[in-house]
């Protein structure tokens, strides 16, 4: 899941200043489930700017808030684009991707970013995410006993820990776990340990070349299509 | 500026609209078995929120006759009640009677006016006959009832004793129904129908009742000091005054056995002894009568029966023999087996027989009887054989309860009603869902224990010398407080559109009963026996999609704020305070309460279901609305439920966060949680007033300066 | 053919003394150039650091041209954490081409311990890759395979701890930089002989020269300090303890006193091949600190 949180509300405040008419949009996948921008939230942050708006007379808007099940396809931008017509700007709740699908479907619109969306991780406990991929396109997980140094070690390096660690503990942050004594200690339980010894060469950046784009249907040759 | 309700739901597509407004609750456990079906769960809960008048009339509105319940109401729901599987049933009958007293129940008169011509003739004025009167009267019919007997009641009158059921209520019942203007005509026994069919009635309801008790069919049964249980209660409430002499035995263990021996007792009977064939456990007496009894002196000996009585020197020798229990019969009762040669005698002064009893319809009723000498019925209608005669009560059922009859007399009046106006008799089905099911162990071991409490009675060493009535009322927290133990069940949490669930698993991870889990087809389910409507995931989760399933519960804090808003706008009480406060426990029927509600100016009080319920928003919509402040108060320690205010402070954090960020002082955002505060949440809300009083005057001076 | 005069040594069997100078934060290079000239003949080599504890100053291969110039003998810190496989085999050709051949090879500390915390880290490789790519590039061709118009040749060296509260990963890193080319390995600081003596028990069977890193304390609250902020760092409560002991004022006299007793005793049991004695912005006392272990004058 893509995890995000919410941008500070004086952020969203100057953002929004010269917009009349704005929508909050929220989404109904990650962004919910992350605490930033689903519908609790999208109502939350109406709240906010309203109180905002009455108390301090902040900026004179209308807001409308609407929640859609994604953001990141298109069809689902279809349901709002009534909604959207009357607005001056929209407000997404959504992940980077949602803000920039709703810039795409309304190139005429302002789309702004309501979320700084941060990485891709699970759920540690309510209201805790921990990163767990850096989608680098050419995943090792298989070599390091399913934890990814890429990701979890902070210099994402691939021959083993680190001379900096202390105590199972990360020298960049005394809270966070060694990336590369946690794949250690696993392999060890799963006797793999050779898998650590053996060398890994510099990483091929050029798996990611940016931005990426995944294509899973086949491309089909017209002249192979039967009758 | 637009409502509130109307931004919540503007996302909401027309159908989901309405399945915000409907309600979704389950029929408790409690409702279902009682015969009335009397909302139970919600008079309960009024109770618990103080209030007593709202509870009566929910109450009143289920029951015709609840002040009679409120005393002997054998009270089935408690039987079903829930609550037992944590700990021990609530009181609801005692809470019934609480409610009664606190809120004014004497001085309700109930109205009635005539609309039809058809006349209704009721025979017998029991339960089930006043009942059908009432109800009869309510459609606007014509009502004459006929009792034998110089007063109404039936067995309310005639058998239960005063000391259970004070005849004043008996009375202020029957006056209510008079000034209803329901004919009555004692001393009347009716023998045969053609005769009130030939002066004019179109119907006719038969509630004769079951009093001609059974006999044990036993040498010397006829001999004088032995007498029925029935015929002895009936003497004594007509006025009567037989002496039980020193030594009382009463055969039989149902209540009319228990309520002979007590009054036996009362009589003067230094010794009463009762008699019962079989052991405890197969009793029918209620436990509360079989302690009440024991405490008072009565004695009880199981597994004894007579076989033989004679009458000597004016004192009764009776022989008895021991029995043991066999197998049990196909209907599980264990039959009692006599044991060979365990013959003994005992010599009494009186012996009551209370075996059972058996209706006694006269032969020119002309109707259909069956088993045991019952009148035979359609069960969905109570049609007799002969059109236009319907029966129902005791008379139809064998000797059952009061709470039966008064839902027999309910049901006849309807379908009298759909009878007299030629409707098919059609069975109104709820619309609900009943709930069944019992709470799973791990939902049990959550649930805070709150021991039951009974309401007080008198010694027995006061109570076994008159008639008084035994049992007291709650005073006003012991009720409160034990109507809180109920569970609410089935109005718990539900997931209103499993589409826009996004299965973050929030209510799963927090729910304090550990009742929402992930089915094998990965959708998140909110179990309805289990949920104890808290309303913690539903203020918690991200989506916004769970709501309690009482349109109520859910719409109430928003509501409430609606109100507070079109009302303080004309207000000029300067600063306005608005807070959440739970809406039981100390904010909300204790001291706190009123002192919080009343007493301080410019102080608005929302009351809520559950601190826990309060979501972030409605603090910041509460701001929007013009509160310079803003509480929450809960009871912390005091709760029902465990840990919900932990919930609310860190909703109250995030809250502040925000506030920060727009430019408010935090200290606008106060809780108060007794019981784990130091300082006494009286002065800390003065405390808050007064600063609030300050940050205002600040906020006012600032704004003058700048313009 | 030995590259250097210090590789030549390291296969010598001659104890081996080498330390290191921090650059400037800054352009102004006389402090540096002073403790070059202090240093360059009173040890076999000197490591220029590279953005040590990631703090930004003056480059590792500017100091170590200048070690060049004023005739000593420099080992090129080399980090992965500010340059990508283009950036670091440029330097390493630029290297090469002034003479610089001793290479030590290290990933680096991350952003966040320095004062640039917001960064881009790169580790684009890490040590043991880069140790790898010296190989490679050795062989005649760029990491891409690309051929090289001459080919440069290097003295490697990398860095081990053997005093890492979790051995077993490291000594796996060890032997991968091992058999990814290291010659010799300059450890991080020792302060324990009995980990030094069982981490050597076991890195004899290599054919690889140990220098144990000494790190000069100036006093107990230092040492403290290092061991709740440095990485990888465990200063024995031992040695904690000595500097305790010492009055006020004379705490650096003490960590020298440490510091020669370490280093005397590892030449006298003749521990590992030689140390690297770390003075960790204190330089001009490294000349004590040999003198006081009977070191000075060893540079022939
Ligand atoms: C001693 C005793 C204690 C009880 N305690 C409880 C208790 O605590 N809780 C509880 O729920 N239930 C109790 N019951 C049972 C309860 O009282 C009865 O189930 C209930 O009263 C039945 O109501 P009914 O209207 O069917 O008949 P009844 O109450 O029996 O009334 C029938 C009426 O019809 C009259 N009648 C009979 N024949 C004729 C005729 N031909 N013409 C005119 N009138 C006639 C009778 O005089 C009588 O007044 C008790 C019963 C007894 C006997
Ligand atoms: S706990 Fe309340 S709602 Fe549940 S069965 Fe008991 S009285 Fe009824
Ligand atoms: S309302 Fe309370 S008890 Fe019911 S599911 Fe939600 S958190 Fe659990």
């Amino acid at each position: 899941m893509i995890v995000a949180e919410q941008k500070p509300l004086d952020e969203i405040s100057r953002m929004i200043a010269s917009y009349e008419r704005v929508l909050i949009l929220g989404c109904g996948t990650c962004m919910t489930v992350c605490d930033a921008g689903g519908e609790r939230e999208v109502s939350f942050l109406h709240n906010a700017l309203r109180v905002a708006q009455s108390k301090i007379g902040n900026g004179i808007h209308i807001f409308w808030e609407y929640t859609l099940k994604r953001q990141c396809d298109p069809e689902f931008l279809e349901l709002i684009v009534e909604r959207v017509a009357e607005v001056d700007a929209v407000l997404s709740l959504g992940c980077g991707i949602g803000v920039q699908a709703v810039a795409e479907r309304f190139p005429e619109l302002p789309s702004l970013p309501g979320v700084n969306t941060s990485f891709m991780g699970m759920t540690r406990e309510t209201g805790v995410w921990d990163e767990r991929c850096a989608a680098c396109g050419d995943c090792r997980l298989e070599d390091t006993a399913g934890i990814c140094p890429i990701t979890r070690c902070i210099k994402g390096i691939l021959n083993g820990p680190c001379a900096g660690t202390k105590n199972g503990k990360c020298e960049a942050n005394k809270d966070m776990d060694c990336a590369w004594l946690l794949v250690y200690e696993r392999l060890e339980k799963l006797a793999q340990l050779e898998r650590m010894r053996r060398y890994y060469p510099p990483r091929n950046f050029r798996t990611i070349p940016r931005p990426r784009r995944i294509i899973s249907k086949t491309s089909v040759d017209p002249g192979e299509e039967y009758g | 500026m637009d409502s509130l309700l109307t931004d919540i739901r503007q996302n909401y597509p027309a159908n989901r609209t309405q399945r915000f407004l409907a309600d979704h609750s389950l029929v408790p456990t409690c409702q279902t078995a009682c015969p009335l079906h009397m909302e139970i769960r919600e008079y309960v809960d009024l109770v618990a929120q103080g209030k007593i008048v709202e509870s009566l009339q929910v109450i009143r509105s289920g029951n015709p006759f609840p002040s009679i319940c409120a005393y002997v109401c054998t009270h089935p729901c408690e039987d079903a009640c829930r609550r037992d599987q944590v700990d021990k049933p609530v009181a609801i009958r005692a809470l019934k009677r609480f409610a009664l007293e606190f809120g004014g129940d004497r001085l309700i008169q109930a109205e009635a006016e005539t609309s039809h011509i058809e006349k209704v003739a009721i025979v017998g004025s029991g339960p089930a006959g006043l009942a059908c009167a009432y109800y009869l009267r309510k459609f606007g019919y014509p009502v004459t009832i006929f009792e034998a007997h110089s007063e109404l009641g039936g067995m309310l009158r005639v058998g239960i004793p005063q000391y259970r059921l004070p005849r004043e209520v008996i009375d202020t019942e029957v006056q209510r129904l008079t000034r209803m203007g329901v004919e009555i005509r004692t001393n009347t026994p009716v023998v045969s129908l053609d005769l009130l069919f030939d002066i004019g009635y179109k119907a006719i309801f038969i509630t004769i009742g079951a009093h001609q008790s059974l006999r044990m069919r036993i040498d010397g049964e006829e001999s004088p000091g032995v007498i029925d249980g029935a015929t002895f209660l009936r003497e004594i409430n007509l006025g009567l005054r037989p002496s039980p002499g020193e030594r009382c035995a009463v055969i039989g263990g149902g209540n009319v056995a228990f309520d002979a021996a007590r009054t036996a007792l009362r009589l003067g009977a230094r010794e009463v002894r009762i008699l019962y064939r079989r052991s405890r456990v197969e009793m029918p007496a209620g436990p509360e009568e079989v302690e009440q009894a024991l405490e008072e002196g009565v004695e009880i000996v199981f597994l004894v029966a007579p076989i033989k009585i004679k009458r000597e020197k004016g004192r009764l020798s009776v022989t008895c023999i021991r029995m043991e229990l066999g197998d049990p019969d196909a209907g599980g009762r264990c039959q009692p087996v006599p044991i060979e040669g365990s013959e003994f005698n005992e010599e009494f002064d009186t012996l009551i027989t209370a075996i059972g009893q058996a209706p006694q319809t006269p032969g020119g009723f002309g109707v259909r009887l069956g088993r045991g000498s019952t009148i035979q019925v359609e069960p969905g209608t109570l049609a007799t054989n002969r059109p236009g005669v319907f029966a129902g009560g005791d008379a139809v059922t064998g000797p059952a309860t009061v709470v039966e009859a008064l839902a027999a007399g309910r049901l006849a009046a309807s379908r009298i009603d759909d009878y007299l106006q030629h409707r098919y008799p059609l069975v109104v089905k709820e619309t609900r869902e009943s709930l069944t099911g019992d709470l799973l162990p791990e939902t049990v071991e959550m649930v805070r224990r709150i021991g039951r409490v009974e309401p007080p009675i008198l010694a027995s060493e006061e109570r076994s010398k008159d008639f008084e009535p035994v049992e007291l009322v709650y005073d006003w927290e012991t009720a409160t407080n034990e109507a809180r133990r109920c569970l609410r069940c089935g109005t718990g949490a539900e997931i209103l559109s499993q589409d826009r669930c996004a299965t973050c698993l929030t209510c799963l991870r927090i729910c304090p009963y550990h009742v929402p889990y992930l089915d094998a087809g990965s959708t998140v389910q909110i179990p309805i026996d289990q949920c104890q409507a808290c309303g913690t995931c539903v203020a918690e989760c991200p989506a916004k999609v769970i709501v309690l399933r009482k349109p109520h519960d859910r719409r109430r804090v928003t509501e409430e704020l609606e109100h507070i808003l079109k009302t303080a706008a004309g207000s000029k009480l300067k600063p306005l305070i608005v807070g959440f406060c739970c809406q039981y426990g100390l904010f909300g029927t204790g001291t706190l309460a009123s002192l919080w509600r009343g007493a301080r100016a410019g102080v608005w009080i929302v009351p809520v279901l559950c601190v826990a319920t309060v979501e972030a928003e409605h603090l910041l919509r509460a701001l929007e609305i013009g509160a310079e402040g803003v509480f929450v108060a809960g009871c912390g320690d005091g709760c029902a439920r465990e840990n919900t205010a932990s919930w609310i402070r860190q909703r109250v954090e995030k809250v502040r966060k925000i506030l920060v960020q727009i430019g408010l002082q935090p200290e606008r955002l106060q809780t108060f949680v007794s019981g784990t505060l130091s300082e006494d949440p009286a002065q800390g809300m003065d405390n808050f007033i007064e600063q609030v009083g300050g940050l205002y005057l600040a906020s006012v001076m600032m704004q003058e300066v700048k313009s | 053919m030995a590259n250097s005069l210090f590789e030549e040594k390291l296969y010598s069997n001659e104890f081996l003394v080498t330390t290191e100078i921090g650059p400037p934060k800054g352009a102004d290079i006389s402090e540096m150039v002073h403790h070059i000239d202090l240093l360059k003949d009173k040890v076999d080599a000197i490591n220029i650091t590279d953005h040590q504890s990631s703090v930004m100053r003056f480059p590792s291969l500017g100091g170590c041209l200048l070690v060049k110039e004023h005739g000593g003998e420099p080992i090129l810190q080399m980090t992965c954490r500010d340059r990508n496989r283009l950036a670091l085999q440029a330097d390493l050709l630029l290297a090469y081409s002034r003479g610089i051949v001793n290479v030590l090879c290290l990933t680096g500390d991350s952003v966040d311990a320095g004062d640039h915390d917001e960064a881009k880290p790169v580790f684009d490789l890490d040590s043991v890759q880069l140790l790898k790519m010296i190989r490679i590039m050795e062989s005649g061709t760029d990491i891409a395979g690309k051929e090289l118009k001459g080919a440069p040749n290097f003295c490697t060296g990398a860095s081990v701890h053997p005093e890492a509260d979790f051995i077993e990963p490291q000594l796996i890193k060890f032997e991968k930089k091992v058999s990814a080319g290291a010659q010799f390995f300059q450890t991080q600081g020792i302060f324990d002989l009995g980990s030094l003596r069982r981490f050597m028990q076991y890195a004899s069977q290599f054919n690889v020269k140990i220098l144990a890193g000494i790190i000069v304390l100036a006093s107990a609250r230092m040492a403290r300090y290092m061991n709740d902020n440095v990485p990888g760092i465990i200063v024995a409560q031992a040695i904690i303890d000595e500097l305790a002991s010492a009055g006020k004022g004379k705490g650096l006299q003490k960590g020298i006193e440490v510091a020669a007793r370490l280093i005397r005793t590892i030449k006298e049991e003749n521990l590992c091949h030689g140390v690297h004695v770390m003075a960790v912005g204190n330089e001009g006392i490294v000349p004590d600190i040999l003198e006081a272990a009977e070191l000075v004058g060893v540079p022939s």
